[in-house]
């Protein structure tokens, strides 16, 4: 085996120094569990605040919506809850989602209501003085009912769009750029119903925006709708409607792993295992969408693009300086001469860098004789740590049991070197593995050890999550540092105001 | 020379001699082809032709689209002949990457279409690549499409086995070069020359360049994307090396000013790419008394990648300027210079002022008609400042009133015309958003 294959997670501070903290780490596995989810509450509020000097810079006003989804821990929005209520809000996509939000403290003005909707979450929503993102025409019909047979207050809402590529024929002759169909919004081609529709019901409904997210990382795609927004804000204004805001959903990315290097040498090397020149890199030769025909790889990699530089904060940066097709400025500043607010619903680039969760190694199967990797069992499985169900692949970090960095008691000089290893789940099912690629560690584990898969707050934590076979699911902890040590508390006892584990003394 | 249709001057291109002081080779000869010099401006003309001319000569009636996976100089060259033969031209690409090629194309007639970006909340189930959907128009009963396949045609390979190959071989008098040099995209051209000049030396030895991976070249691939090329065959090449942004960049200043050779970025990769691995050959022919000769090829001309360049080297295209311009502006020219009036003081100015200050609102057009202050004039802000560079625009006699989103642009514009002379311009304190936000009217057009 040449050098290993490492894709290693990048780290930022404070979850680095967690990582540090191996005895702490094993100490609350130990008590609470493997596996078990470990959340940085203070990290999101960086992250918000990261999000908010992009806005800055743009000189931009209008809210960012912490897209609840991607997490159901409680200590992340109740920290977020004591931020600036005019910056930061919540964009719930279920009603339990809603009564969570409440129930954190997060004020009803403060929630974007987004997503499918039952009566009862819309009611709930217009109740508390939500604004609803309105998926269809149809859902307005909804809402102003229920307003009006209920005698609630007028309710704020965001028109939601979709379809902008059938618009493109603006964007100038000969150039189509072409997008997925989505199964949300209302189609800019039915716009002037949907304006009529909100006239029509303008004593129940107050249009203050529209809305857009886009299931891409391109920045073409997302230009051209928050553009087509700007100029139909206008149509609305025409009709007599006061629209302010532009909501540019979420999408902003996450980097996971730390060097472009190794994401380029990994991915290079799937292309060669594919296609036979070197052994497979994956649990029965995978070949993550690409496949071998007659010596050509076909397909695309249904990966997620690991190593992302400008993703979070700074793709929103990137998004508002790239010039609009249309009226040719850039969208930040199409934004503000325009008078506009900007909404964001970031989900997984808020809870960057935000918890890892932890998996105690149960048993190491195979021998140095054997050609098979070997196969390290873990007290989780696929659906505790979900990083394989949105294609991010990175390494769990090993943290060894006694000596935090790594012994080497055994005297064993074969267990000390880098070695490669599949990574497989505590269900009776074949397909329950962590991850289909061969993972590479700087030495082979012991049953006993620990294993850190960092960043996954953001839908790789609890997003999958079952009770499958009635194994244990995770328990969630908030963590904080405190001088040099670290104090913990259940994520469900976490408030912004107490040091987790209690007032100190 | 005398031609009934430009495609007869496709092909005998030149070959021609690097001066050995521009590449300090001392026991090496090398020469550059210069593709182009074909009549649509690049290599892609040889194999354009020869994959479209049965489908254009079989098409006769006019019907139809050509139809081709291309962001670049196989594009151009389709356009070119499709239009020739009264048929459309349809690029599919992933993204344009260099936007004066994208407006070339448009000029020529292509209809571009590109594809949608990765998923951010991506399903690793869904393995159906963009190019699918392609595949499936085209293959749609009664389509219309004519397909030529770049990257997986054999015509591609044979227009140069026919074409490239043989010229190099007549023009070093018979005999093949002992290094033969190509960037690789569609594998086409290295392919295609590569078995010529096997056939008449067995021992010529083939570098492949291709792209470095996390960079961009235009017409060259990634190591990993040459293996998605159906005519890449690793045999064909002794070596696979790859190139850098910057040293394609490097290597075309060198052709253009060293060498006479108004070359692209892949020109200038090929030239960079062969004379980095033929300085170790050099050195091991020292004394050996005998000569090689090498030979790379010249894809493209230099002038579509303006931008390329500006993006990368933006101090080759840097300009100065003698008059006072905003990037010439300090913080504290700004400081000094500056005034500016809060949003009741404005009004009132705008009301009662003698003479009345012209205001001067410098968002957009679009923005302006939806919404701005009564009797004010719209001038964008770039076009304020193209226009201020010539001098003056008002009579110093008018006082202005400058206007924009929070009054930091118009700040600066206000310190400029101050510096030019002007008595009395101000700025707008915090623009049009404090003067909606403290009530003041806007009108719509």
């Amino acid at each position: 085996m040449d050098v290993p294959l490492y894709l290693r997670p990048r780290i930022e501070p404070p979850l680095a120094s967690l990582l540090g903290a191996a005895p702490f780490l094993h100490s609350l596995v130990d008590a609470l569990g493997s596996p078990l989810n470990v959340l940085l509450p203070e990290t999101i509020a960086e992250n918000a605040a990261r999000f908010r000097a992009v806005y800055r810079r743009h000189r931009l006003t209008g809210r960012l919506y912490f897209a609840h989804k991607a997490n159901r821990s409680s200590a992340l929005v109740r920290r977020l809850a004591a931020e600036d209520p005019a910056a930061v809000g919540i964009d719930v996509a279920s009603l339990e989602e809603l009564r969570h939000a409440l129930s954190c403290g997060i004020t009803g003005d403060r929630v974007m209501a987004t997503g499918p909707k039952d009566p009862e979450f819309l009611w709930l929503a217009a109740r508390v003085g939500a604004t609803v993102n309105l998926d269809s025409p149809r859902e307005l019909e909804q809402l102003a009912a229920l307003v009006r047979g209920h005698g609630l207050g007028r309710v704020r809402v965001l028109a939601r769009l979709s379809g902008f590529e059938s618009t493109a024929g603006q964007s100038g002759a000969g150039t189509r750029v072409l997008s997925r169909r989505s199964r949300f919004g209302t189609p800019v081609r039915d716009a002037e119903t949907l304006w009529s529709a909100l006239e029509r019901h303008s004593d129940a409904v107050e249009l203050i925006g529209l809305a857009y997210h886009l299931d891409t990382t391109g920045l073409e795609e997302k230009v051209r709708a928050l553009e087509q927004c700007v100029l139909l804000m206008d149509a609305c204004r025409e009709r007599g409607l006061a629209p302010r805001a532009v909501d540019i959903g979420g999408g902003f990315g996450v980097g996971y792993v730390a060097d472009a290097g190794e994401w380029q040498r990994w991915t290079t090397a799937l292309s060669e295992a594919v296609l036979g020149g070197r052994p497979p890199l994956t649990w029965r030769g995978h070949g993550y969408g690409l496949r071998n025909e007659g010596g050509t790889v076909r397909g695309s990699v249904a990966l997620y693009p690991g190593h992302r530089p400008d993703a979070g904060p700074g793709y929103l940066d990137g998004l508002l300086s790239l010039p609009a097709p249309v009226l040719g400025r850039e969208p930040g500043t199409l934004l503000l001469e325009h008078l506009h607010d900007l909404h964001i619903e970031p989900g997984r680039s808020l809870v960057d860098q935000c918890g890892l969760s932890l998996a105690r190694v149960l048993d190491v199967r195979g021998t140095g004789a054997d050609p098979d990797p070997y196969l390290v069992r873990l007290g989780m499985n696929a659906g505790d740590v979900s990083l394989e169900e949105h294609g991010v692949l990175m390494d769990p970090v090993l943290l060894s049991r006694g000596d935090p960095s790594g012994d080497g008691r055994d005297g064993d000089p074969e267990a000390e070197r880098p070695v490669g290893v599949h990574l497989v789940g505590n269900l009776c099912l074949e397909a329950d593995l962590i991850t289909r690629r061969l993972v590479f560690l700087p030495r082979l584990p012991r049953p006993g050890d620990v294993l850190a898969f960092v960043n996954t707050a953001g839908y790789a934590m609890d997003f999958h999550a079952h009770h499958a076979q009635r194994q244990p699911s995770a328990r969630t902890v908030a963590v904080e540092r405190e001088g040099d040590s670290w104090r913990w508390c259940p994520d469900e006892d976490y408030w912004p105001i107490t040091h987790p584990g209690g007032t100190p003394a | 020379m005398r031609y009934d249709s430009i495609t007869d001057a496709i092909g005998n291109t030149p070959l021609v001699r690097i001066d050995p002081a521009v590449h300090g080779l001392r026991n090496i000869d090398l020469y550059a082809k210069l593709e182009m010099l074909n009549p649509f401006g690049s290599v892609k003309d040889r194999p354009a032709w020869h994959m479209a001319r049965p489908h254009l000569e079989g098409a006769g009636d006019g019907e139809g689209t050509v139809v081709e996976l291309s962001s670049g100089n196989t594009a151009k060259a389709l356009a070119l002949l499709a239009g020739m033969h009264g048929l459309k031209f349809k690029s599919v690409t992933n993204r344009m990457r260099v936007p004066e090629i994208k407006e070339l194309l448009l000029l020529l007639g292509a209809e571009i279409e590109e594809l949608p970006g990765r998923s951010e909340c991506l399903d690793p189930t869904d393995t159906d690549d963009p190019l699918t959907h392609f595949h499936q128009v085209l293959t749609e009963p009664g389509s219309t499409y004519l397909h030529t396949d770049q990257y997986f045609n054999p015509r591609n390979v044979e227009a140069h086995a026919a074409g490239t190959g043989p010229e190099i071989v007549k023009d070093l008098d018979g005999r093949a070069p002992d290094w033969f040099v190509a960037c690789v995209g569609t594998a086409g051209s290295s392919t295609g020359v590569a078995r010529v000049l096997r056939e008449h030396d067995p021992d010529v030895r083939v570098l492949g360049l291709v792209a470095h991976k996390s960079d961009f070249i235009p017409g060259i691939r990634t190591i990993d994307e040459v293996h998605q090329v159906g005519l890449f065959d690793p045999a064909t090449y002794d070596t696979i090396e790859s190139v850098t942004s910057g040293e394609a960049i490097d290597g075309m200043l060198t052709l253009i000013r060293r060498c006479g050779l108004l070359s692209g970025p892949t020109g200038g990769a090929a030239y960079q790419g062969a004379v980095r691995h033929l300085r170790d050959a050099d050195e091991a022919l020292e004394g050996a008394g005998r000569r090689e000769t090498a030979v790379f090829i010249v894809c493209d001309r230099a002038e579509s990648y303006l931008s390329y360049v500006r993006a990368r080297r933006p101090e080759l295209l840097g300009r100065t300027s003698r008059v006072p311009t905003l990037a010439t502006l300090t913080e504290d020219d700004v400081r000094t210079d500056a005034r500016s009036v809060g949003v009741d003081d404005a009004r009132r100015w705008i009301a009662e002022g003698d003479p009345r200050p012209l205001v001067v609102d410098m968002r957009s057009p679009h923005a302006y008609a939806a919404l701005h202050i009564e009797g004010s004039v719209n001038i964008v802000d770039e076009l304020f400042e193209e226009l201020v560079r010539g001098g003056l625009p008002f009579s110093k006699r008018t006082p202005v009133l400058l206007a924009c989103p929070v009054g930091e642009k118009s700040l600066r514009h206000a310190a400029l015309l101050t510096r030019m002379g002007h008595p009395d311009v101000r700025s707008l304190a915090g623009g049009i958003v404090a003067w909606r936000d403290a009530g003041a009217p806007l009108v719509r057009e």
